[in-house]
């Protein structure tokens, strides 16, 4: 099988250490397949925000080299807009994001910094937060919405810039069940109209369930990527990178262990595939 | 100040122009203070207070509350203005004597100090009217109206947002000090608090660090361009703030008092 795949994002041998020392990237490569769901797991401090920052031009490489569309990275004024422009970061903490108290105002500054025009502006940000569900909330000031709000108003801030990829830099933390299901839905939507999503995330289940590619940063280097079935069976790599099973598999490895099912059945991806099974 | 800024957001006129209700409030402000009428100012303190209590939707209780703030100065700097005291005996309709001065209260200076007080009062209504109706991001989009230096503009927008961000850190800061007895005598206290300052710096430089990234990522360059949302006008609305203002000056020049 052979399906030639474009790269949208790629890192190579990237090194990068910050003014105190800390060695944040240790010569880190991956490639990032146009259209795709990349979930990116690791323990904090292993790296993950600051390659976000490296994708964005934010952060510059020590050595190594950060492409986009196959094309390496110049750092000239022109290319950093035009790469900010297509590469969006919904950070973790909205109310670090969030600049302004007015909902309309703050998604505006994206499409603005564009070079867009007032009337192209104000249809973005109305799509924006139609997409979003936000357009009830637009004359509320931002502090007296809540965090699930803001994180919203976050999200719409990217998308009223049409990135080709957006990053989000663990979504669903602080949110409860209801919310961080909601938030992920949006995340669906927006990959399924062609936006290549990639997420950092500490709940290996929603990783398992959700994303296409795994990378596993430890760090400040990749020690395991695959599909979610390979990363989550490989017993060795989960061990080394503390992270734990999803309760997925751990129910079909103890299905198999009992002689319940055959090991050549294949792991169901979700809850309702593994109930079929039982 | 944040159950106004609430109000602010949350009343009948909110949804009126920034620009009327700014009008209106400097207008009539202009007016009273020019206006040397005691009719002038007592007819400005009722309706607008009239205005805000029945069609704006601002709870009695709690303007009254606003209104008794600024009241004691007034009190206090109208009783200033009103006694005066000397060796001799004026032509006061009132006064007392001790040791060999006399304080006493002069008709002329009683006249200037009641007009005195309500002119402030009534300024004090309108500036109320303004900020219980008008929230502090339409204040600031008018001011950009009227080309007030973009620097100035962006520092009261972000100045403006941060306020409630440091105001719920500093809440919890608070909180997780008192659920360890950090305010349990009056010494803990000095230093709990002291802490919570030095703290809230700190937190608030790794925000603006924070702010800045995430800024720079959606190509920020040094400048925070934003859209406002859009207002428009009501011809009723100015229709009745013309007319008010008008009668405003016609009662200011032959109701009660000359107009300067």
């Amino acid at each position: 099988m052979v399906i030639l795949s474009k790269k949208v994002l790629e890192a190579e041998n990237v090194v990068f250490n910050y003014p105190d020392g800390t060695n944040a990237l240790d010569g880190l490569s991956l490639s990032i397949e146009k259209g795709k769901k990349i979930a990116i797991l690791g323990a904090n401090g292993a790296g993950k925000s600051t390659l976000f920052l490296h994708f964005n031009g934010i952060l510059k490489p020590k050595k190594g080299n950060i492409k986009f569309r196959g094309k390496k990275v110049s750092y000239k004024k022109k290319e950093l807009k035009n790469l900010r422009k297509n590469i969006g970061i919904v950070f973790q903490d909205p109310d670090m994001q969030l600049f302004s108290s007015s909902v309309f105002q703050e998604i505006s500054f994206g499409p603005l910094n564009l070079g867009l025009s007032e009337t192209k502006t104000r249809e973005r940000v109305d799509e924006a937060m139609q997409i979003m569900e936000i357009t009830n909330i637009k004359d509320k000031p931002t502090h007296l919405l809540s965090y699930g709000q803001k994180k919203r108003i976050s999200i719409a801030d990217i998308l009223a810039m049409k990135p080709e990829v957006i990053i989000f830099d663990e979504p669903t933390v602080w949110l409860d069940p209801k919310h961080s299901k909601e938030i992920l839905g949006f995340i669906n939507q927006i990959n399924k109209k062609g936006t290549t999503v990639i997420l950092s995330t500490h709940d290996v289940d929603l990783a398992y369930q959700w994303a296409d590619y795994i990378y596993i940063f430890s760090d400040g280097k990749i020690i395991g990527e695959g599909n979610s079935e390979k990363i989550f069976r490989d017993n060795k790599l989960l061990k080394e990178s503390d992270l734990i099973k999803p309760w997925i598999i751990e129910v079909y490895e103890k299905l198999i262990q009992n002689g319940k099912i055959s090991s050549t059945v294949s792991v169901p991806k979700s809850k309702s595939e593994l109930f079929e099974l039982i | 100040m944040i159950d106004i800024d609430q109000y602010a957001y949350n009343n009948n006129f909110s949804s009126f122009h920034p620009l009327e209700k700014s009008f209106f409030a400097l207008f009539t402000i202009l007016i009273t203070l020019t206006a040397n009428s005691f009719m002038t100012s007592i007819i400005v303190i009722s309706v607008i207070s009239l205005m805000l209590i029945t069609a704006a939707g601002i709870p009695f209780k709690f303007y009254l509350k606003l209104l008794f703030i600024p009241l004691s100065f007034l009190i206090i700097a109208s009783i200033t203005a009103v006694v005066s005291f000397s060796r001799e005996l004026n032509n006061y309709f009132f006064y007392f004597e001790l040791g060999g001065w006399f304080f006493g209260l002069e008709s002329k200076s009683l006249n200037t100090a009641v007009l005195l007080f309500l002119k402030s009062f009534a300024s004090i209504c309108c500036l109320y009217f303004l900020t219980l109706t008008t929230p502090v991001l339409e204040i600031i989009s008018v001011l950009r109206k009227f080309k007030l230096p973009e620097i100035v503009i962006e520092l009261m927008m972000l100045i403006y947002r941060f306020i409630f961000v440091l105001l719920d850190t500093a809440d919890l800061i608070r909180t997780s000090q008192l659920s360890r007895l950090g305010y349990s005598s009056i010494k803990k206290s000095f230093f709990s608090i002291a802490k919570l300052i030095s703290n809230l710096f700190i937190r608030a430089y790794y925000r603006a660090q924070g702010l800045l990234t995430a800024l720079v990522a959606r190509g920020y360059d040094g400048k925070i361009r934003v859209l406002e949302r859009k207002y428009s006008f009501s011809y009723k609305n100015i229709m009745i703030i013309i007319l008010f203002e008008t009668f405003l000056i016609i009662i200011s020049i032959f109701g009660g008092g000359n107009f300067v």
